[in-house]
């Protein structure tokens, strides 16, 4: 009974932690808060047996990208300037967009159709789900075209931020 | 054979859509460059969380590679849009996505 | 069953939580006495036999400060920043072998608190977690020197955690498991700091990179930054952040021992014995670095992360995997 339990507490913090990334008026709290929202993600990924992306997340994720943000956070120190929420009926609109997405998500999951495909029991795992082993196997061989990709992604990726952050072409 | 589970699928369901909604309203209403960015994040840990889910429901790990990829697409955005983000900051001074717009005619 | 397991559990979180708090001044103890027999001075001997008692008084008169906070820090982030700090530290211990299994009471028991399967990448967590005590430190005190001594750290710690995790694929790639206590039983034969020189190298050097000592302290050069990320902090929180520090000594140390120096391997003297004697040796490394470099400037630090370091553990990695696989 200790699985609902740890559900309940890490979903809990998500939620939480959620909300104050979106309404708080330090940024720096709220790269802090979203920490805290990867972290409680990845004790809930532990409860889903996968193991290895649960470390994923919390090195790449809350350990590298999360840093990154709170450097450039304190880098550009912006403070007060920019409005907390958006001015005028925008804001309005925004709720409402997003009150309507809710609606939309919790009607594809509750409506009877929604649950169609999936197993209604969670099936027996194998014993290896979610090793590194197996997650390994996998990404060599069904994904390998993608995984080059992803790397020549990632090169891009850090070619262009260079580039962006040199001082001459601006 | 290892673990059965005592947590519904739908419950994670419900999570992620919460959370998915919270990050469209960040979005939507907060106007630091830096915020949406977060907010993006967290749409995108959202469906992280629903695959993984829907992986564990399946008993098939497909579900972790496609995280894998949007972890490293995630970080890939981050680091370019930092960048971006860190040379209007320099040129201009500012961090408010409403203030960056000289190509509106 | 399970009421033994609990107790077993309980005992050796608290035998390698008392080991790591009561190692500590120990630690400070030697490092003191080491720089000064270096330095040619005698070093701490006032307090108790040998001045063994010096770091138990320090911290003693630590607790009795008063608590400082800046008038514009921001009180929560200031206060969590050295907790995070030490949990991090401490957590990491939490996965390192330091001996074989044995039996007693007809139970086998393994001497590490847990031996989850991914626990290299546990350590690279927990590690990786750590650079936010560091960088929050520095930012909460709304200070100059203490932001720019975190702005130094974050950035050097996490460039230097890429090339030391790298360093350290090779090892799970041999021993083809992420357990640290698999990768100790796989070094019966050999230790592997003899095929993987190499690595143990980069992984020494980032180590120390990593855990932010000198030659690498550019966070707290105190030429440049006061003390740099901990200059606001005083009494308790102050201690918290010395504690972390050698606890993190403790950590990534214990991590070199079990993955290249043979881990609780050694002829005679029991497996825990050994694990201590090699650790004990290990820090004495590391103050003996103290002693003898000169600090990097901070241009030199990232260049030689970047262009040395990571391009020869990649390079490494990548002899490694042809070799294994040729091997078959």
């Amino acid at each position: 009974m200790l699985e609902p339990l740890l559900f309940a507490m890490f979903s809990g913090v998500a939620i939480g932690c959620a909300l104050g990334v979106v309404f708080h008026k330090n940024s720096v709290h709220c790269a802090l808060l979203l920490v805290g929202v990867l972290l409680s993600l990845a004790g809930i990924f532990i409860l889903l047996h996968a193991q290895f992306v649960a470390a994923l997340q919390v090195i790449v994720y809350a350990g590298a990208i999360m840093v990154l943000f709170l450097f450039v956070v304190m880098l550009l120190n912006v403070k007060g300037e920019v409005p907390l929420l958006t001015p005028g009926a925008a804001k309005g609109f925004g709720f409402f967009f997003a009150l309507l997405i809710l609606v939309e998500l919790l009607w594809t999951v509750l409506s009877p159709g929604g649950q169609e495909g999936a197993p209604s029991e969670a099936v027996g795992l194998p014993r290896d789900f979610g090793s590194p082993a197996a997650l390994g196997r996998l990404l060599y061989t069904t994904w390998l075209y993608p995984f080059e990709i992803t790397s020549i992604l990632l090169l891009v990726a850090v070619v262009g931020a260079v580039v962006l952050a040199k001082r001459k072409f601006f | 054979m290892i673990g059965l589970q005592t947590v519904p699928l739908l419950w994670y369901q419900i999570l992620a859509a919460v959370l998915f909604t919270i990050g469209v309203v960040g979005v939507l209403v907060r106007r630091s460059a830096l915020i949406i960015f977060m907010s993006i994040e967290l749409m995108l840990n959202a469906v992280n969380l629903s695959l993984i889910a829907f992986s564990r429901q399946h008993g098939d790990m497909d579900g972790h590679i496609i995280v894998f990829f949007v972890m490293a697409v995630a970080a890939a955005e981050v680091s370019v849009g930092l960048a971006i983000l860190v040379a209007i900051f320099r040129n201009r001074e500012t961090a408010n996505v409403d203030d960056v717009h000289l190509l509106k005619g | 069953m399970d009421l033994a397991f609990f107790i077993e559990a309980l005992v050796k979180i608290l035998v390698v939580l008392g080991f790591v708090l009561l190692g500590v001044p120990l630690i400070v103890w030697m490092e003191r006495k080491v720089l000064g027999h270096m330095q040619d001075r005698i070093g701490p001997q006032r307090v108790g036999p040998f001045g063994l008692l010096q770091t138990i008084a320090d911290g003693i008169k630590l607790f009795f400060k008063e608590d400082l906070v800046p008038a514009q820090a921001d009180k929560v982030v200031f206060a969590i920043a050295p907790a995070i700090s030490v949990v991090t530290a401490l957590a990491a211990a939490s996965v390192i072998p330091f001996g074989d299994q044995f039996r007693i009471f007809g139970r086998d028991v393994p001497l590490h608190i847990t031996d989850v399967n991914i626990a290299i990448l546990f350590l690279l967590g927990a590690t990786s977690m750590g650079v936010y005590g560091v960088v929050l430190g520095g930012w909460a005190s709304n200070s100059k020197y203490p932001l720019l001594g975190g702005l130094r750290a974050s950035a050097q710690m996490i460039s230097y955690e890429l090339a030391m995790g790298v360093a350290l694929v090779p090892i799970i790639l041999m021993t083809g498991s992420l357990s640290l206590a698999q990768i100790g039983r796989a070094q019966d034969h050999m230790w592997f700091i003899v095929p993987q020189f190499v690595a143990f190298t980069i992984y020494v050097i980032c180590a120390v990179a990593e855990t932010n000592r000198a030659p690498f302290d550019l966070a707290e050069a105190e030429t440049e930054l006061v003390a740099g990320f901990h200059t606001e902090f005083s009494s308790m929180r102050f201690a918290l952040y010395y504690l972390s520090e050698y606890a993190n000594m403790m950590v990534v140390s214990a991590v070199a021992i079990t993955c290249f120096l043979g881990a609780w391997h050694g002829p005679v003297l029991p497996g825990p014995v050994w694990f201590l004697i090699k650790l004990s040796l290990f820090l004495f490394f590391y103050v003996w670095l103290r002693a003898t470099f000169p600090r990097l400037r901070y241009d030199q630090l990232m260049a030689f992360g970047w262009k040395v370091l990571l391009p020869v553990a990649l390079v490494n990695l990548a002899v490694t995997a042809v070799v294994l696989v040729l091997k078959g």
